[in-house]
């Protein structure tokens, strides 16, 4: 069996997905924004259960829109990370039809969906603005405070390995 | 004294410094006279005015006449194109070739410190050979770094960009990103083209080239340094093939198979 795992995370511009893999692999942030052109591949090699797994992780261009994403960047993903950013309700407007489109044209690829910049916002008034949305989300995390980052992309990894 | 007394006084007065008015006048005629006509002197009270206005000229002269000069030239260059390149050849043909010249220099320069360094016994070979080909020895040590090699061989997983095997004669950048990254790259230039079963094969860079080859499931990525003509391609496809039947498919799960199958088959391509 293959002991490393493709890892892609998608979201509209600017809700963190560069920050949230810096703050993994090299524990740093920043304020600045620089963009993503086109994909940006950096690895990291995790313990689970006591063996080495390789991610190597995919950080592609923002897309308003999922359908707009290249499919080949997609192929042979074996996790997508979800990312929205918890402070601009717009990244999550269409929320429902982006996972759709995921779990039906990726449906043996784990999923796991993550509100950012939870630093921002007061947690509880942002789920109960949520309302029916509350559940699709696995993880509140921040990139600026390295809250549940981590926890975020190791229990990935253990589904991965399953 | 009378009024008539005190009329011609002051008639006096008012002469005398009338008087003393135009004697001060015709000096400064005189003056002036002078200067003119002694250059030295007119120069040194003149030169400051014009230094002055030539400064003001000089300053004000790039954004007041700038525009309209450079219009000209164009214009002038628009109409005369073949004179302007005729200007031109000589001077960009002159730094190309020294350019050349100095590249070519430093090639020879590292390949004779390469021979200083190299074993003595590869040393006799090169010259033995040179000798006999009646080629200086540095020119046999380019034809010998020309000479295509397999440097790297990558085998990778289509869509995830898993590397499955690789061999490397020498130590490179992460493995792992790379195959990642050439995988990206590649389907980036696919996607853009999208003529049907199209693929990308050959990345040139200056002095090497990645060549890719695609199998079912998985490419082979190999970086030759050297020429890469069709004898040789047709040669490492023939290589590739036969490596692929023998070796990937049956170890495609098996990386440290495939690692020293890779590196046994590749070290002497
Ligand atoms: N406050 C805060 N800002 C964040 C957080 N994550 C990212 N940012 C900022 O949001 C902007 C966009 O982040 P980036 O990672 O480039 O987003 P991407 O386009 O999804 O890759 C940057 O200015 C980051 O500094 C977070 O958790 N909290
Ligand atoms: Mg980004």
């Amino acid at each position: 069996m293959l002991k490393s795992k493709k890892i892609v995370l998608v979201g509209h511009f600017g809700v963190g997905k560069s920050s949230l893999i810096r703050r993994y692999v090299q524990n740093v942030f920043s304020d600045d924004y620089f963009v993503t052109v086109g994909v940006h591949i950096v690895k990291k090699v995790v313990q689970v259960n006591n063996q080495e797994l390789t991610l190597l992780i995919w950080d592609i261009e923002g897309k308003e829109d999922m359908k707009k994403l290249r499919p080949s960047f997609l192929l042979g993903t074996s996790g997508f990370i979800y990312v929205l950013d918890a402070s601009r309700p717009s990244t999550y407007e269409i929320l429902e039809d982006e996972l759709d489109f995921i779990r039906t044209n990726y449906p043996k690829t784990e999923l796991v969906t993550v509100a950012n910049k939870i630093d921002l916002v007061d947690k509880e008034s942002f789920i109960a603005t949520l309302g029916e949305k509350a559940p699709w989300i696995t993880h509140f995390s921040s990139a600026k405070t390295g809250e549940c980052v981590e926890l975020l992309f190791e229990k990935l990894a253990h589904t991965l390995v399953q | 004294m009378t009024d008539t007394e005190k009329l011609l006084q002051l008639k006096n007065l008012l002469l005398d410094e009338d008087r003393e008015l135009a004697q001060k006048i015709l000096q400064k005629l005189d003056e002036l006279q002078h200067t003119i006509d002694t250059k030295p002197e007119l120069a040194e009270k003149v030169n400051p005015i014009i230094d002055d206005k030539l400064k003001v000229f000089t300053e004000e002269i790039p954004g007041k006449l700038g525009p309209t000069i450079a219009l000209a030239l164009e214009e002038q260059i628009k109409n005369s194109q073949e004179q302007v390149v005729n200007i031109l050849f000589p001077i960009i043909g002159k730094m190309i070739k020294k350019y050349i010249a100095s590249e070519i220099k430093a090639l020879s320069d590292s390949i004779n410190a390469q021979i200083n360094k190299t074993f003595s016994f590869k040393r006799y070979t090169v010259k033995i050979k040179s000798f006999f080909t009646g080629f200086g020895q540095t020119e046999v040590m380019i034809s010998e770094m020309a000479k295509s090699k397999v440097v790297q061989v990558y085998i990778v997983e289509k869509g995830s960009g898993l590397l499955l095997g690789s061999f490397s004669k020498q130590n490179t950048i992460d493995e792992d990103m790379l195959a990642g990254m050439l995988t990206a790259i590649k389907s980036f230039g696919e996607d853009a083209v999208q003529t049907g079963d199209q693929s990308l094969e050959l990345i040139e860079y200056e002095f090497y080239k990645i060549y890719l080859k695609n199998f079912h499931t998985y490419y082979v990525a190999m970086v030759i340094s050297g020429i890469f003509d069709d004898v040789f391609k047709n040669k490492l496809e023939d290589d590739l093939f036969r490596f692929a039947k023998k070796q990937i498919n049956p170890n495609i799960q098996n990386k440290a198979v495939l690692n020293t199958q890779l590196a046994h088959f590749f070290k002497d391509a």
